[in-house]
């Protein structure tokens, strides 16, 4: 019962918090840019209006992928808030992210086909260190589930805080904002054409958003997980990521998926690795 | 009981003298569809059978005893022949070695005047993979192999294509099957013969000289078999049953341990050997199908799964873990930069089986029941896909990833079984992906384990994608395509799709009443791990499989019926191409001059910053010091 009332509401305020952080971001980025900004709600109103549209594809089938990529999105942020195993969320949190590329590239657009290739690139970048951060956190805590850290007496990010600054940029990355929003934007400021989403228009295009902020929780969440013994500073942590990540968008211009590539397999994994050694050499624990 | 055994490796020799009989294809196809049911039913009635182990001694023995030594002897003739026929003297110099450790041992080693035969978890697992994927391939070939021969413009060799791929079967049943180590050597020696028959089956210079690499690198991993033989023998260990019940500890033992492994590494083509099965695509599909991905390389991880317990916990354990790992991330770096879709199969073999030695290697319950897990659902999403990218050929024409897009519009069938099959070897609830899950937990232990698997899972994911996105992608072009499959194509097709299902849903049952005993015996431990109705879980961690898969049911439920029952239709336009669009094609934009293109996107392939030759040369230069590094640990 309990489970049912915290999925519930999860997926009831989830959206909502991440419409919110949607709509601050658009406010945020506005006054960095000396204007006054949409209201905070403004993400909702567009919502309301694009679900009221005509739906209109370019091939009957590029809907069931956005479905796909919602419902696996939610799923993997059910599992993580009911404190499940934390590899197993990253692999689910995978199906959606295939979907959204192979529904961007089934549109056969060839602006779509390149949003999608380069997300691609995209996730070769992003997803070991997502795995390496998990491996961290089983060397401290002795178990992949995430109800374990409950019961330790350090927060993650005291031994982990070269894997935390990996996960903020990969952060950057996740989000698809600047300099790494080479798949796709969410504000019209670098590009005209809008990679993976060129083709989704109307309701499906409401789903993206939805989804979106779906996604905004759940990756959130995971930095959360840094300091997740003391509600607050979780809270905090997640908040200085997201506000990271939107200073950082307006203060770059876009970079392209090689830059990413590169420094990711070099320095951002490097990095982490020797983090995950430093911890295994030293037989650190925080349980 | 006695009796299944013996029909298991008896019948498909019948059946290959059978094939041998006549030339025609109504009764090959007959044949097939017979091998098919009758060897799929024995090895279903000995599953049924249960676990059980047979020993033979006195004139029983005898028998046996000579006609291994005729075959042997045999053997060796045809080695020595087909070497200096086609005057590949280092084959003949590797099979002058091994005549000479053949004879050494047959004087002075003292053998045991018994021979035995043991049916465990394992064994029943590999039979049912043996007897159901390798014949439901047999048909495959049906459709196949004329198509083939008429396209490459070959003689027609069916009779000796489907005796040999007989022969094969019935030593593979018999490697399986064997507790003894001799016999299992024998068998070995079939499978690499077969392999190398197989692939020089065009008999053109390109198929002799990769049919004579994979001979000479199975012989170089058949002498290392051998001279463990040989080391065992000399302390009075001749079966896998007594190796399991030796606590791994003298120095003679662990380095014969470890010249077995290198046995198993050539057969399952790890970095260095790994050129013999890239070479053997030159092989028809089905053989690439049924020998290089879902059975005879097998057989290497098998001997490696079954070593475990001798291993397990050792330094030669931990050094066959790492190897198996680099193996798994450097084949997956290579997959990425290959654009044809027969050598991306290869190398995401050799990645996979690499995977699996990690497992074993690790020797903890968890890693080596995800060993054995992954040799199930491994062998039959790679059948499936290595069908399918046959089939693909004999429609499009290429085996060019980049020539496959818009697959889905051509073939409807053939490209949906494709996708699934490419699904199934990379997301979740399907089961390799949650046996990638399990080992990444059961490495994470061992950092330098867990960060090869790591990384080299990072690529996997890219190189499938890639084709995945190419076959459902939009985009039609001109060439012509033969788009009708037979009956005997697409039946084992479906087959194979309904079977990658139907063992990740059941994948508990499988797990309980296969997996957990067989690990039990092997390690003699409590099994950490347990899966229930879809649940897996361990100490560490835990995976629901089944609430993955209900919730796709339903978001699949919930598309459909919105997408029957709601009010308009969706809309159907051109896609954006700046307003140059075609009216007549809407993939055409109109370029300068007004004349009109297609616009069309290729895949990234990093071959500017990933050479595969120089990436080779990495990965031998580490995989040798690897297993150098274990040879050491195993003498000191």
């Amino acid at each position: 019962m309990n489970t049912l009332i915290t999925v519930l509401l999860v997926l009831i305020l989830a959206p909502i918090s991440g419409c919110i952080f949607a709509g601050l971001d658009r406010k945020l980025t506005a006054r960095l840019q000396s204007r006054v900004g949409p209201p905070i709600l403004q993400p909702f109103y567009d919502f309301l209006k694009l679900i009221n549209k005509e739906n209109i594809v370019v091939n009957k089938s590029q809907n069931l992928y956005i479905f796909i990529y919602f419902i696996f999105a939610v799923t993997s942020l059910v599992l993580l808030v009911l404190g499940s195993d934390l590899l197993m969320i990253i692999f689910v949190y995978t199906i959606a992210n295939v979907a959204l590329i192979v529904g961007g590239m089934v549109t056969g657009s060839p602006y779509s086909k390149i949003g999608s290739q380069r997300e691609t690139m995209a996730m070769l970048a992003y997803e070991p260190v997502l795995i390496l951060y998990i491996i961290g956190m089983y060397m401290l805590t002795g178990s992949f589930n995430i109800s374990s850290l409950d019961g330790a007496y350090m927060p993650l990010i005291a031994y982990l805080p070269i894997v935390f600054i990996a996960m903020l940029f990969i952060m950057s990355v996740k989000f698809k904002k600047s300099p790494f929003d080479f798949s796709t934007s969410h504000h019209a400021h670098q590009e005209l054409v809008k990679g993976i989403f060129t083709e989704y228009s109307g309701p499906a295009l409401a789903l993206v958003e939805l989804t979106h902020w779906y996604e905004y929780t759940f990756l959130l969440g995971l930095m959360f997980l840094f300091y997740k013994q003391n509600i607050v500073i979780g809270i905090l942590i997640a908040l200085f990521t997201f506000i990271f990540v939107i200073v950082i968008d307006n203060i770059t211009a876009r970079l392209t998926w090689k830059w990413l590539v590169k420094v990711t397999w070099t320095i951002v994994i490097g990095l982490s690795i020797i983090n995950i050694l430093v911890i295994y050499f030293l037989k650190l624990t925080i349980v | 009981m006695n009796l299944y055994i013996l029909l298991l490796i008896v019948v498909p020799i019948v059946f290959s003298v059978l094939f041998m009989l006549n030339n025609n294809q109504k009764y090959y196809k007959t044949l097939s569809i017979l091998l098919c049911v009758i060897a799929a039913a024995l090895s279903i009635l000995l599953t049924l059978n249960g676990t059980t182990s047979i020993t033979l001694s006195g004139s029983m023995f005898k028998l046996i005893e000579g006609l291994v030594l005729v075959c042997e002897i045999l053997i060796t003739i045809f080695l020595f022949w087909v070497s200096i026929k086609h005057k590949r003297w280092s084959v003949l110099a590797l099979a002058v070695v091994q005549t000479g450790i053949a004879v050494y041992s047959e004087l002075i080693v003292k053998k045991p005047d018994t021979l035995s035969f043991n049916v465990d978890k394992l064994t029943l697992v590999m039979l049912l993979i043996i007897n159901i994927i390798g014949t439901l391939i047999v048909v495959f070939s049906n459709g196949y192999i004329s198509e083939y021969e008429h396209h490459k413009q070959l003689k027609n060799k069916q009779k000796l294509y489907y005796g040999i791929i007989c022969l094969f079967l019935a030593a593979m049943n018999g490697l399986v099957l064997s507790d003894s180590l001799s016999l299992v050597y024998f068998f070995w020696e079939i499978t690499t013969i077969s392999s190398f028959v197989l692939i020089s089956y065009n008999r053109d210079e390109e198929a002799y000289n990769s049919g004579f690499r994979a001979l000479f690198l199975n012989l170089i991993g058949g002498i290392c078999f051998s001279l463990g033989n040989v080391l065992f023998e000399n302390n009075g260990i001749s079966t896998f049953s007594e190796l399991i019940k030796h606590k791994p500890g003298t120095s003679a033992i662990l380095l014969a341990v470890v010249l077995l492994c290198i046995a198993g590494f050539a057969k399952s083509a790890q970095f260095p050997f790994q050129s013999w099965l890239l070479g053997a695509m030159v092989a028809p599909t089905p053989v690439s199908a049924l020998l290089h991905s879902s059975t005879m390389v097998k057989a290497g991880v098998y001997l490696i799964v079954k070593l475990s317990p001798a291993y397990a916990g050792t330094y030669v354990g931990t050094m066959v873990a790492v190897f198996g790992a680099f193996s798994f991330l450097i084949c997956s770096i290579i997959a990425m930069t290959q654009q044809n879709a027969k050598r991306i199969l290869a190398y995401s073999t050799i990645a996979n089986l690499g995977l699996i030695i990690t497992s074993a290697g690790m020797g903890t319950a968890i890693a080596v029941s995800s060993a054995i897990i992954l040799i199930i659902f491994h062998a039959i999403s790679k059948a499936l896909l290595f069908l399918c990218a046959g089939q693909i050929e004999h429609t499009i024409g290429s085996r060019d990833v980049e020539d496959m897009g818009g697959l889905i519009y051509k073939a409807p069938l053939l490209a949906a079984i494709t996708a699934f099959g490419i699904v199934s070897m990379i997301l979740p609830p399907f089961g390799v992906l949650v046996t990638k899950w399990l080992s990444i937990e059961a490495a994470a232990q061992n950092p330098f384990v867990a960060i090869f698997l790591v990384l080299g899972s990072a690529f996997t994911t890219v190189f499938w994608i890639k084709w995945l996105c190419t076959i459902l992608a939009y985009y039609k072009d001109d060439k012509e395509c033969h788009s009708t499959m037979d009956l005997t194509v697409s039946v084992p097709l479906v087959l194979l799709s309904v079977m990658v299902l139907a063992t990740s849903i059941f994948i508990s049952p499988i797990f309980n009443s296969f997996v957990s005993p067989e690990v039990a015996t092997l390690l003699n431990t409590k099994n950490d791990l347990s899966i229930t109705h879809g649940n897996v879980l361990s100490n560490i961690g835990s995976f629901n499989d089944m609430i993955i898969f209900i919730i796709f049911i339903v978001a699949f439920i919930i598309y459909f019926a919105y997408k029957k029952f709601k009010p308009s239709k969706a809309k159907i336009k051109n896609v954006y191409m700046c307003g140059e669009n075609n009216v007549e094609d809407k993939f055409s934009f109109r370029a300068a001059n007004g004349v009109y293109e297609k616009a069309n996107i290729s895949n990234f392939y990093l071959t500017r910053v990933i050479k595969e030759d120089r990436v080779t040369i990495v990965g031998y230069i580490i995989s040798i010091a690897i297993i150098i590094s274990a040879v050491i640990g195993g003498i000191i």
